[in-house]
């Protein structure tokens, strides 16, 4: 136990490159290969058990859809190690931009990235795992040229139609809200590189993403009960 | 401006003024079954009973004629159809009688309303937790938008179902406190108690049945409640935490029936301080359903032209909040 703490206290000095709703990403070496620590950090709201709890449960969980990932050749980030007790994963560092920020320099080669971001997508759901948060931020263009999705953090097995449209529906919104001016191009991309893989599959996500669009948010669809009032 | 409430076990009236002190009077009559949960017919019996004397005493503590309110506002949904015709009769009989123009207003829009008209914080990311209701609403291009909610059954309901089945209940709230808090005292974490959020939703039904499995089963009832809360209030307060990151806003409100929580309260102040956000606790006399959020919002609907044909005035159980326009949001109140 006392040297999972040394290593907590190790990582903890580790260059902090983001703090998110749900962890802290740290940057440093594993085994001399460049690596992303990514720490999962008490809720200082809830009970220490139920936080450690948690966090153990959620590292295991994103570890697994990691290595299912990669095992059906989807480009996430190797694994390193894994620590479910303290909320610890590490990962390979992807060297590269993002492709947020490659679409502003290069909007031609943009189009040809999202086309990729989309085959990505439509493989990972292929598998029976949805992203969740498969923005233009998760997507990395590494420097040898290749694209990568990582960030599994919100990602779950399931083979529901809802969940696959938000993944849909979330690169729809993060390239309208950040990339305006080639959005319609980009995601337009997108879906052919989505349908390229999921051929007739992919119409119903399509389709039900462009519903959630429609009702402004990108939820479950409100069941009846939520409505229904007291006891 | 007259405002009539009467979606689930409240039946409130209030008169409010477009200028200080704006609340004139707030008076209402809560239902309170001896036994059981809520009939909406029982429910709407009593309603109809002590509406008359409510309307009554809602205008002589405010001291005005119902000659002087420029209009009636009622909420028209979401809510129980029986208790929700009760209000909407009394409205339409006072608005059709005195000539007053009608206002619709939206139970859960008027839940946010009052929140941000107490609080000040004008454009928040709001945790909306009631008996019939669990959502994070902010406003987005016209209406209060849902980012994440409950899929199965609301926040409030879990607590009375769970309290009502293991016999602690009713009454479900004394003095304020919900039986479950009551019997949480002295309590510890047990595990074994599933914790659901699904992206930015929550879920609590399977909650429900582990929890009642195991106070069957023998486990001690104060560590059953202390462990159902705290699960239960974490994870909305982790929905809210994932709406104000996503949303990037600088602002939390808690509003609806379960708002009256001290330790709800607890959990989001942590939450927010976590982020840097403020967060504005609202009266807990304010927490629950009453006549003044529904003239509130009335006044603003009223101030922008919403107004309603008595013949038109139906009733909607599942009037979504979503599906209502806001066009004074950033004038308000």
């Amino acid at each position: 136990m006392s040297s999972l703490k040394d290593m907590l206290g190790w990582v903890r000095g580790l260059e902090l490159v983001k703090r998110g709703a749900e962890s802290e990403i740290r940057l440093g070496f594993f085994m001399g290969i460049p690596a992303i620590f990514k720490l999962r950090v008490p809720k200082p709201y809830m009970h220490p058990r139920l936080a450690d709890i948690l966090i153990s449960q959620r590292t295991r969980k994103e570890a697994k859809v990691i290595a299912y990932a990669l095992k059906h050749g989807i480009p996430a980030p190797r694994l390193l190690a894994v620590l479910p007790s303290i909320g610890l994963i590490v990962m390979e560092y992807v060297q590269g931009v993002t492709l947020k920020d490659y679409a502003y320099r290069d909007p031609r080669g943009a189009l040809l990235y999202s086309r990729i971001a989309g085959s990505i997508l439509g493989r990972l759901h292929e598998v029976g795992v949805a992203h969740g948060d498969p923005t233009t931020s998760n997507y990395i263009v590494s420097s040898d040229g290749g694209l990568k999705l990582i960030d599994y953090g919100l990602s779950d097995f399931t083979e529901d139609v809802e969940d696959k449209a938000v993944d849909v529906h979330l690169y729809r919104r993060a390239v309208e809200s950040t990339h305006a001016s080639i959005a319609a191009g980009m995601f337009e991309a997108f879906l052919e590189g989505y349908k390229g893989v999921l051929g007739g599959e992919a119409l119903k996500v399509i389709e039900r993403a462009e519903e959630i669009r429609l009702r402004g948010r990108y939820v479950e669809e409100r069941r009846r009960s939520v409505w229904r009032a007291l006891g | 401006m007259l405002g009539v409430e009467s979606t689930a076990h409240s039946f409130g009236v209030s008169v409010v003024s477009d200028s200080p002190p704006y609340i004139l009077s707030d008076s209402r009559r809560v239902y309170t079954p001896r036994e059981g949960g809520i009939l909406p017919r029982e429910v709407a019996a009593f309603f109809s009973r002590v509406a008359g004397e409510v309307v009554r005493e809602a205008l002589e503590s405010a001291g005005v004629r119902i000659g002087d309110v420029d209009a009636i506002a009622v909420a028209l949904g979401p809510g129980m159809g029986p208790q929700l015709r009760v209000g909407a009769t009394v409205a339409r009989a006072l608005a059709s009688y005195y000539s007053k123009p009608l206002v619709p207003v939206n139970h859960a829009v008027a839940h946010v309303e009052i929140a941000r008209f107490l609080t000040g914080l004008r454009d928040p990311i709001v945790l909306y937790v009631a008996g019939g209701n669990t959502a994070v609403v902010s406003y987005s291009e016209g209406r209060y938008r849902v980012f994440g909610e409950t899929l199965d059954m609301p926040l409030g309901n879990l607590l009375d179902t769970f309290a009502r089945e293991v016999g602690i209940a009713p009454p479900y709230v004394v003095g304020g406190m919900h039986a479950v808090d009551r019997c949480a005292e002295g309590g510890d974490f047990i595990e074994g108690l599933p914790y659901i959020v699904k992206g930015q939703d929550s879920s609590f039904s399977g909650l429900l049945t582990a929890a009642l499995r195991m106070v069957r089963s023998g486990v001690r009832l104060a560590d059953v409640c202390y462990t159902l809360r705290e699960i239960a209030y974490s994870s909305v307060v982790e929905v809210l935490e994932r709406g104000l990151a996503h949303t990037g806003r600088r602002e939390v409100l808690l509003t609806g029936g379960v708002a009256a929580s001290k330790i709800l309260n607890d959990k989001i102040e942590a939450m927010a301080r976590l982020h840097g956000a403020v967060y504005k606790p609202i009266p807990a006399r304010y927490a629950g359903d009453n006549g003044v959020m529904i003239a509130v919002t009335g006044m603003a609907a009223y101030k922008w032209g919403y107004t309603i044909e008595v013949s038109r005035a139906f009733i909607r159980q599942r009037w979504r909040i979503d599906q209502v326009d806001v066009p004074w949001y950033y004038e308000f109140p």
